[in-house]
């Protein structure tokens, strides 16, 4: 089923891709036809979509009208339509090959349980209880001691195995993506020993009763150390994701700006737009496409992750991945601001490569510095004091969330810090802007940046 | 009441380099201003101010009394003298996009670029992109873009430069029918052939100061009397050199145009060039613009 799944995206997505294809070779061709009709049509019989969309633009003013420019710009671009099927296939791959490691069998899965020693009838049925509530089968593979139990584990031929009806032992966290075992089974198996173990110690009297009642499940032993508390695979592929779109959607405002300026275009804009218009305009439309695009991939991971059993939906990872969207937001509003200033003080590519190295290195040091703590699952106090520091925030604090290590005002009190950061940013960036955009023929000198006077 | 563009005492400088030198001058609505100077006089700051695209050290630019704000400003059009204009977008999105910038609606940003598309002769040139037009064309798109929203007043730096004659013809059509119409023309150009022809007035300015503004045809009548005389087989003019109160001012096309001091006698000068050779022509003429450029400068 999940195979089927797959192909559906897979062809979903293909016959996206043509219909768009299709539609603009369609525009090609009767562009001429619609371009005699339009200059003798009624101003009603213009495109609906379109006007209400030009009203949307003109309801914002001129910041309105420059976001609109970016954003049909933008989804026009090849880059943006490619770049976006790229992240949607490495998204469900994400998801779904992980769930793959799970036979199936009209829709359940499949579970090979090693039993060391005799399983009781009484044990048996709450085993079978177990999977069926998880939506599991279940084969019992009988292994004569401890040993084989282990090394069948190690080559796959059991999930998990139920040691002498006290113990549950599987070869890694149920949790991880590459373990075969279902962890609500696990679990659900794991109380249900102790309850019989609880019911066996107690002989059924009242104060028996009360032991059942509170019964702990077993310890469940790996022979793998435990990577307890590590943040989930959703979890770091958002924090990859978010490093991608950072540095792709900030990298656009630094091209766009250096291309505004390189062509001289800027200076028309600028004789009828204020500076901080054109450069509002222009951040709030590349913005609106990038919250855009993550909706898309959460929506797609969320509602995939839902359709395939994956863990996506289990424990924090929601709330994971609301962290690592709303730290897109706030971490694209703060760079945005600081590339726009520095594509401003750029005329060529080769400058704007050379201005956008020093700027990553927050970019980079915060994206690495969080996958090696994601997968470590241990912060240390330098880290918690990055998910303060606005350039590394949207990385840290998304990690600590996924990680459940930041309490809701700890995230509240890093994203007002943020926001602070921001607002001084794109002050300093206007400052910037308005002086460097105009200035062209040389590098532009910081005593001319923070001089008096403009232009 | 007709618009005027006053721009008052204005003064800027780079460092030890003085770019406006406490600059006035006028526009009046209804005309044709030619704005010139050698380069690096000061013309495309002095443009650039109007826009609020430079600060200025003094000085102000006053739109019909009032200092200039950002709503005159949309009623202004400009044409840079580095032409601006987004390379990879349609001729057509452009204009309507930058037209409904200065205010215009959706409807009237459209008709308005179909309307000068056609003006200019580039309408089949609506759905292609800025950059595979050719140099002549991008400049009509360009001038396209400073007309659509039907300005008060035009400020154009070099509309002209890389114009073949058509072009030139055309683009020079339009503005002198914008100024009939009652709007603002300032244009700088170093063509001062076609400046004379296209302008009413013109203002001459030098290491940012005013040296001279005025009217063309009171331009052309000022100053000494001229004569332009051709003689056969004479190209230089040596023998009017020989003359006193006689100053040879341009040698053109074969001829020679000499400034002639009031204490002369033009039948002096008649008898000199017969002397010289045959005399093809012997005639009064108004100072040209280039006459009066190059006298202002000197």
């Amino acid at each position: 089923m999940k195979t089927t799944l797959i192909v559906v995206v897979v062809a979903a997505l293909v016959v996206v891709r043509l219909t768009l294809f299709r539609a603009r070779r369609r525009r090609k061709s009767a562009q001429s036809a619609e371009r005699t009709a339009q200059s003798n049509a009624d101003t009603s019989t213009r495109t609906t979509p379109s006007t209400r969309w030009n009203a949307v633009e003109a309801a914002f003013g001129d910041v309105g009208l420059v976001a609109g420019r970016e954003i049909r710009e933008r989804l026009r671009g090849r880059i943006f339509r490619v770049g976006t099927i790229i992240m949607l296939l490495a998204v469900s791959a994400a998801i779904v090959i992980p769930t793959l490691h799970k036979n199936n069998t009209n829709g359940t899965s499949l579970q090979k349980i090693g039993v060391v020693g005799t399983l009781s009838p009484v044990t048996r049925d709450l085993v079978l209880a177990a999977a069926q509530s998880n939506s599991d089968t279940v084969r019992f593979v009988p292994e004569a001691t401890v040993a084989i139990a282990k090394s069948q584990l190690k080559s796959g031929a059991s999930y998990f195995a139920i040691i002498h009806s006290d113990e549950v032992l599987l070869e890694q966290p149920a949790t991880e993506a590459s373990s075969p075992a279902d962890p609500g089974l696990v679990n659900e198996v794991a109380e249900y020993l102790g309850v019989v173990i609880a019911y066996h110690d107690a002989h059924l009297t009242a104060a028996q009763a009360a032991a059942v009642t509170n019964s702990k499940a077993v310890p469940i032993r790996t022979l793998v150390a435990s990577s307890k508390g590590t943040a989930s695979t959703p979890s770091i592929i958002g924090i990859v994701l978010l490093f991608l779109m950072l540095t792709q959607y900030c990298t656009w405002i630094m091209i766009g700006v250096m291309q505004e300026k390189s062509s001289r275009v800027v200076e028309v804009l600028l004789a009828t737009v204020r500076p901080i218009q054109l450069l509002g305009g222009k951040v709030l439309g590349i913005g609106l496409v990038a919250l855009g695009q993550a909706l898309l991939l959460v929506g797609v991971a969320l509602g995939l992750g839902a359709a395939v059993g994956s863990n996506v939906l289990h424990g924090s990872a929601p709330l994971g991945l609301l962290a690592e969207l709303a730290w897109l937001v706030l971490g694209y509003a703060f760079y945005c601001w600081v590339y726009a200033a520095a594509g401003s003080m750029a005329e060529r590519q080769d400058q704007v490569q050379t201005l956008a190295l020093p700027l990553s290195i927050p970019i980079l040091f915060g994206y690495i510095y969080s996958i090696t703590v994601a997968s470590s699952g241990s912060p240390n106090a330098f880290y918690d004091f990055l998910a303060y520091f606005p350039p590394t925030a949207p990385f840290c604090m998304s990690v600590l969330v996924g990680l459940g290590r930041a309490t809701w005002w700890e995230f509240v009190a890093s994203a007002l810090i943020s926001i602070a950061a921001t607002a001084g940013m794109a002050m300093l960036a206007s400052r910037i802007y308005r002086r460097a955009v105009l200035r062209t023929g040389g590098r532009v000198s910081l005593r001319v940046l923070f001089n008096r006077r403009s232009a | 009441m007709s618009d005027l563009l006053v721009l008052q005492g204005l003064r800027r400088s780079y460092g030890d380099v003085v770019a406006l030198n406490d600059l006035s001058f006028e526009v009046a609505a209804g005309q044709v201003v030619g704005f010139l100077g050698p380069n690096g006089a000061g013309k495309t700051t002095t443009m650039r101010a109007i826009f609020g695209l430079t600060d200025l050290d003094a000085g102000s630019v006053l739109w019909n009394g009032r200092p200039v704000g950002h709503a005159d400003r949309r009623r202004f059009g400009y044409m840079p003298e580095e032409r601006g204009l987004y390379p990879g977008m349609l001729v057509g999105q452009q204009l309507e996009y930058l037209g409904r910038l200065h205010g215009l609606s959706l409807h009237d940003a459209a008709e308005a670029t179909s309307t000068w598309l056609e003006r200019l002769e580039v309408a089949d040139r609506r759905d292609s992109k800025v950059e595979v037009l050719s140099h002549g064309n991008q400049q009509r798109v360009q001038l396209a873009a400073a007309l659509g929203h039907n300005p008060d007043l035009l400020v154009l730096d070099e509309p002209l430069s890389g114009l073949d004659p058509a072009g030139i013809d055309a683009i020079g059509k339009v503005l002198v029918e914008q100024a009939r119409n009652g709007c603002c023309v300032l244009l700088s150009s170093h063509q001062l052939d076609m400046m004379e022809e296209l302008c009413d007035s013109v203002t001459i300015i030098d290491h940012g100061r005013l040296v001279v503004s005025g009217s063309v045809d009171e331009l052309a009548t000022s100053g000494a009397r001229r004569l332009q005389v051709r003689v056969e087989g004479d190209r230089n003019g040596d023998w009017a050199n020989a003359l006193a109160g006689v100053t040879v001012s341009e040698r053109t096309g074969g001829a020679v145009r000499i400034l002639l001091e009031d204490s002369v006698d033009s039948d002096v000068v008649l008898r000199a060039a017969m002397m010289a050779g045959r005399v093809t022509e012997f005639t009064f003429t108004r100072r040209r613009l280039s006459e009066v450029f190059r006298e202002a400068l000197e």
